[in-house]
């Protein structure tokens, strides 16, 4: 096992068909069993970090390197160990899929190509739609659920999928007071039950926040602060 | 023996190649439409027409094999060119309709007479005499390609049509199964073309797979229903052709125009949604 859940080294990355980087140098190790909160202005580079760390966007220099593997676009096999939860994911009215099957989906890229779902992988998933308290919704169209809904399903295929590593891009965005203080505890219990690394983004006061070990402060595509988690940072 | 007036050995593969052609392009029609992919589509359909369209006109080549190769390069060169560039929809029909209809065009001018009699116009509006047992033999051949790549990858195309992106982050190669789907398409759009014309084939991809979205929920369903309407709708089209002596491509847009605004009528997600006022995001 390496040192670290999570480690980037002077990464430096941009997006295709731009010249400006979207991080500069960004040197960062995470401790395993962490919870680590992203902060920065809008535009900053938090959420091209997450897609860093599991491969989505490529690295232009610099090494990133996530449960002991080097990181690139074509580490689909170390991606079934991480989850990733990205900004704004939110289902259509129409989206064609019951929520049960979001969940199940969750493990089809674990079983392999020409392997199909059996017993065991549907009882994983109707225990993890119980674990979030979601059962009754598991027939439903996604698209027909709240967005608290529709983010406590995507937690369950979380659950579903067992990973060692969970990357969150602004969990609580556009959910009511209530929706967020239920999630963001739902948040805690699933990264202490899986024993997982947590990285998140998201400016919302809760407990979630209040849990991270530590808050790094992501500024311009730099990594403006980086500081073991206290109240007093918390306010700022 | 005859049918409607037809021979039988003339009727029966064009009903069956017609049945068999509305399944297949409605079915990949569900990836087309849910995946924003219509562009592509349009642009693979009058690229296969270009292509058939030189196999006309050059004597000893192949219309069909021209057709796969056209809407296959086609669908190399944009599904790449697209993702990189993030060329928006509009911006692929604008370059590559008028280019492949004026290819098509020429090909079709220069073309021998005797060539555009027996073909050419098939090309354009489809041909209720133009098909025969072997061309029904090789829908059935792809028909029986698609279901084993479909059943084999199934459950990787079930993640690419939830969430492209939500697929790739879980560890599935996406972009693999992104080529597989414009490989498929393109296969299916040139072996289609000869029975509704390549301006009119687009039609059939699309509106029984938007009007199946319009009646399920399941994608499981989906992928039921759509291939069923595509069937209905080239039946319905084949019919009305032969019932009023009307192209059949023509027919089969109109019958699948038909169904489809039917579906949005009558469509459970539409109820719901008048019933129930906006959707909040919690």
């Amino acid at each position: 096992m390496d040192d670290y859940a999570v480690e980037l080294d002077n990464v430096t990355a941009v997006y295709e068909g731009e010249r400006i980087p979207a991080l500069y140098g960004i040197t960062l190790a995470v401790d395993y069993g962490n919870i680590v909160a992203i902060v920065g202005p809008n535009g900053a580079g938090k959420t091209t970090l997450l897609e860093v760390i599991n491969g989505l966007l490529p690295v232009t220099t610099g090494t990133v390197r996530a449960l002991g593997e080097e990181v690139s676009p074509s580490s689909h096999r170390l991606r079934q160990r991480i989850a990733y939860l990205p900004q704004d994911l939110f289902f259509d009215p129409s989206t064609p899929f019951l929520a049960y099957d979001v969940v199940l989906m969750g493990r089809f890229a674990q079983l392999g190509v020409f392997r199909f779902p059996g017993h065991s992988d549907r009882a994983v998933v109707r225990d993890a739609l119980r674990a979030v308290g979601v059962e009754d919704l598991a027939r439903r169209p996604i698209g027909r659920l709240s967005g608290g809904q529709q983010r406590k399903v995507l937690l369950a295929r979380v659950i579903a999928r067992r990973p060692k590593l969970l990357l969150l891009d602004e969990p609580m965005a556009n959910l009511d007071p209530q929706a967020k203080e239920e999630l963001s505890r739902l948040i805690l219990r699933i990264h202490a039950e899986l024993s997982l690394t947590t990285i998140f983004v998201s400016h919302e006061p809760g407990p979630l926040l209040n849990a991270a070990d530590r808050v790094v402060t992501v500024v311009a595509g730099r990594i403006a602060s980086d500081a073991l988690n206290s109240p007093v940072l918390l306010r700022v | 023996m005859t049918v409607f007036g037809i021979p039988v050995h003339i009727f029966l593969p064009t009903l069956i190649g017609s049945l068999l052609a509305g399944a297949l392009c409605s079915t990949m029609g569900i990836f087309v439409v849910r995946m924003n992919l219509s562009s592509l589509g349009f642009a693979m359909s009058h690229a296969a027409f270009a292509g058939a369209a030189l196999g006309i006109a050059v004597s000893g080549l192949d219309p069909l094999l021209l057709a796969i190769l056209f809407a296959v390069a086609m669908a190399a060169v944009l599904g790449p060119l697209s993702e990189l560039s993030r060329l928006n929809a509009d911006t692929i029909i604008g370059a590559i309709f008028p280019l492949m209809m004026a290819l098509g065009l020429i090909f079709l001018s220069i073309a021998p007479s005797a060539g555009i009699g027996s073909g050419a116009l098939s090309l354009l509006w489809g041909s209720i005499l133009g098909i025969t047992m072997r061309d029904v033999v090789k829908l059935g051949i792809l028909g029986g390609i698609m279901l084993l790549t479909l059943f084999a990858f199934g459950k990787e195309f079930f993640a690419l049509l939830l969430d492209r992106k939500l697929a790739t982050a879980s560890g599935i190669n996406a972009r693999i199964y992104y080529y597989v789907i414009l490989f498929l398409t393109a296969l299916v759009v040139a072996f289609s073309l000869r029975i509704t014309g390549g301006l009119l084939i687009y039609t059939l991809m699309i509106l029984p797979a938007a009007a199946a979205y319009q009646l399920a929920y399941d994608i499981k369903k989906v992928f039921f229903i759509a291939p069923g309407l595509g069937a209905l709708a080239a039946l319905m089209g084949f019919l009305l052709s032969l019932g009023f002596d009307l192209p059949i491509g023509s027919s089969i847009a109109i019958a699948a125009t038909t169904n489809f605004l039917l579906a949005i009528i009558i469509s459970p997600k539409r109820r719901r949604l008048h019933s129930i006022g906006p959707i909040l995001p919690n």
